[in-house]
């Protein structure tokens, strides 16, 4: 069944490099191996969410692994939805090529490929190689239109991502070192096996393991300080795979951070450790968003701080730990995924029409694109926590996390901060929405199609506001339960 | 128990592993960085060869070899060819100057020391004195990173911090399941290509491969 999903994004991505030439058909190719995709995986977190774990030795998916899926193939799907009128747009402007069309669907869906990887996984070791994998592949869709700014993201995007990545190595060798006395032989670096043994891991290498792999992968989450690729990258990339990226290609990566925390609150070490170390790495992230925020003057790159405060926030959760401080952090990861990309389809769309990623070159977009600037508007001001969207429930889980566990400066650092986000963040939208247009600037959405996924994903959030659908909210009950003795 | 002569062989190529490190950061040219390269690689690859004679796990001699191959030859040859390809000038262009990079590669070798000290204590492999080493290749590489100006220069870098790790694999147990030895060379592989091509891509837009020209995405 795993190994089905796995090979979908493949097959898919095959189809659409021998059909390279026919647009037409490559799209058509896209949307329905997106659809199945979604489909598919629907049904297997479904079925981990109610009937429980998977668990075929190499590929392992528990409630924590179909949770990431789950984000990854609906965001997936909908980031296909709305490439189709984007990347057509972007054809008929001249700015691609239809042969490097066909190759943009060939390395979305192997770079899907890649995340689903991560997260079906037993072995941490193909963690690892399906994390670098990430990162090879998307880097090409980064660098995807030939401009200079394009090639130097994707270029410092490649170096930083792999000096991290390297360190994950060095990190996951050391764990798995740590596990050679009890397992001897036989050890397979298999996360099931570690866990098993979690508690007889050897502390020495446990602990520097760790430290790497938070550096390492924490890199690719985001993390201040080593979140200086991410505003390039996420500016860079068409809009579509900017979603991506951020709405889910960093929940990969602090997923993989996830599996090893895991581990730590099980070993002699205990969380305390892990837990203090991911609340340090959440602050500073959130205080360097803040700053850039507040003077940003590119709106691709104010959405790529943005993703940083949240991948800090969600660190922030799981460093107070307790049970809302981890139920929080997991909702969050998909309440910001879901928002973040709502709002990457929304600059797609002012992209197109204005031509200026510059905050202050777009005015008037209540005026010029009605329906665009409403989505927008929604979406901004659920991205800065206002009820009733969904990240306002997870923001405030997490802040009763922090104060039920007794870290009261931290959670009052953490409230302030992302007071001053929403100031900051809101007063950006506003100038963008009111105004007075450009002069000549024509009234009309650019990118009709794609207004509907962003539809369904104001729907999604406004309901995951409202009310959490049992299912889920039972799947994150076992979530937090893997974190142990800290609830 | 441990016979001698290995101990002896395997001390000898931790050693020249380290030894290349420095001449890594002390070479001026192009050519010979892939030189020195591939002897490291060389090196790593016959200590990889020696643990899997000393203990006897066949698979060992499969990622030695493997080593040698991709890393000794291949790699070295594709970056040769790209630097010809590119026309990159053959000086090493260092932004920061041959003694005192040598200078701060001491200070990081005597870092890692200390660093890994407990760890190595720990260690039950026969390699376990190596551990100082590798740390000190993995953080010497990265030095190279920053410290020279050319895309291709980066690559090197990138491929010695590999390097690095792949002998603290070594070092404290031996080798890691050969799946993931497996797909870790495959990532190797295609990471090197594709940064390869964007340095193509880079020199056809820029007309320079300077990595320090690259400055146009600023807050």
């Amino acid at each position: 069944m795993i190994i089905t999903l796995i090979l979908l994004p493949v097959a898919v991505a095959l189809v659409c490099l021998l059909l390279n030439r026919y647009t037409k058909l490559v799209e058509t190719a896209s949307v329905v191996g997106a659809g199945l995709l979604l489909l598919l995986g629907s049904i297997l977190v479904l079925h981990v969410f109610e009937e429980g774990i998977i668990d075929e030795g190499m590929w392992y998916l528990d409630q924590l692994g179909a949770f990431m899926l789950l984000i990854i193939v609906l965001i997936g799907f909908l980031a296909i939805l709305y490439s189709v009128p984007y990347m057509r747009h972007e054809h008929e402007n001249g700015e691609v090529s239809s042969n490097m069309l066909g190759l943009y669907y060939t390395f979305l869906f192997l770079f899907i490929f890649t995340m689903v990887l991560v997260v079906v996984s037993n072995n941490l070791g193909i963690v690892w190689i399906a994390v670098e994998g990430t990162t090879l592949v998307s880097a090409f869709l980064v660098g995807f239109y030939n401009k200079g700014t394009s090639l130097e993201a994707a270029w410092k995007y490649l170096i930083i991502c792999s000096i991290g990545i390297s360190l994950a190595l060095l990190g996951t060798i050391f764990v798995y070192a740590s596990s050679i006395d009890v397992l001897g032989e036989n050890s397979d670096l298999h996360w099931t096996s570690l866990m098993a043994v979690a508690g007889q891991l050897d502390p020495a290498f446990l602990k520097i393991g760790f430290v790497l792999v938070l550096i390492g992968y924490g890199t690719k989450v985001g993390l201040a300080p080593m979140h200086t690729w991410l505003p390039d990258a996420h500016s860079q990339a068409p809009s579509p795979v900017s979603a991506l990226l951020s709405g889910v290609l960093l929940n990969c990566a602090m997923y993989a951070v996830l599996r090893y925390h895991i581990l730590m609150t099980h070993s002699s070490i205990g969380g305390a450790f892990s837990s203090g170390l991911l609340l340090l790495f959440g602050l500073l992230s959130l205080g360097i968003a803040a700053a850039f925020i507040i003077t940003q003057k590119d709106y691709k790159r104010l959405l790529a701080y943005s993703s940083i405060e949240h991948m800090g926030i969600i660190a922030i959760g799981f460093g107070f730990g307790g049970f809302w401080g981890i139920f929080g952090a997991l909702l969050h990861m998909f309440n910001h995924s879901m928002t973040k990309a709502l709002l990457f389809f929304g600059a797609g769309n002012v992209l197109q029409k204005y031509k200026t990623k510059s905050i202050d070159g777009v005015r008037g977009l209540s005026r010029t694109m009605p329906y665009t600037s409403v989505l927008l508007l929604m979406g901004a001001l659920a991205i800065t926590g206002s009820p009733p969207f969904s990240v306002f429930t997870s923001e405030i889980m997490v802040l009763t996390g922090g104060i039920d566990q007794g870290n009261i400066l931290p959670s009052l650092l953490y409230a302030g901060m992302i007071v001053i986000i929403f100031a900051a963040f809101m007063g950006h939208v506003v100038r963008m929405i009111f105004g007075d247009p450009p002069e000549g600037m024509e009234k009309g959405e650019v990118n009709k199609a794609g207004l509907i996924p962003m539809v369904a994903l104001v729907v999604i959030i406004l309901v995951m506001g409202i009310f959490i659908p049992d299912g889920l909210s039972d799947a994150l009950r076992d979530i937090v339960a893997l974190f142990g003795g800290q609830v | 128990m441990l016979n001698s002569l290995s101990l002896d062989a395997i001390n000898t190529l931790a050693a020249i592993i380290l030894l290349t490190d420095f001449m890594l950061v002390a070479s001026s040219r192009m050519r010979s960085l892939t030189r020195i390269f591939a002897i490291q690689s060389l090196a790593l690859g016959a200590l990889a060869a020696v643990v899997a004679f000393e203990t006897g796990a066949e698979h060992i001699y499969i990622v030695a070899v493997l080593s040698i191959v991709l890393k000794a030859v291949i790699i070295p040859r594709f970056i040769d060819y790209a630097t010809t390809k590119i026309q990159v000038k053959r000086e090493v262009e260092p932004l920061v100057k041959i003694p005192g990079s040598l200078l701060i590669c001491a200070a990081i070798t005597l870092l890692a020391y200390f660093v890994t000290e407990p760890l190595m204590q720990q260690g039950t492999a026969i390699t376990s004195n190596c551990l100082a080493i590798s740390f000190a290749s993995v953080l010497i590489g990265m030095f190279l990173m920053v410290s020279r100006r050319k895309a291709i220069t980066e690559i090197i870098g990138l491929l010695v911090v590999e390097n690095g790790v792949f002998f603290a694999a070594i070092s404290t147990t031996y080798s890691m399941p050969m799946i993931v030895e497996l797909g870790v060379f495959f990532d190797v592989l295609v990471g090197v290509i594709i940064m390869g091509l964007f340095a193509f891509r880079i020199n056809r837009t820029f007309d320079s491969i300077d990595t320090s020209i690259l400055r146009g995405l600023k807050d």
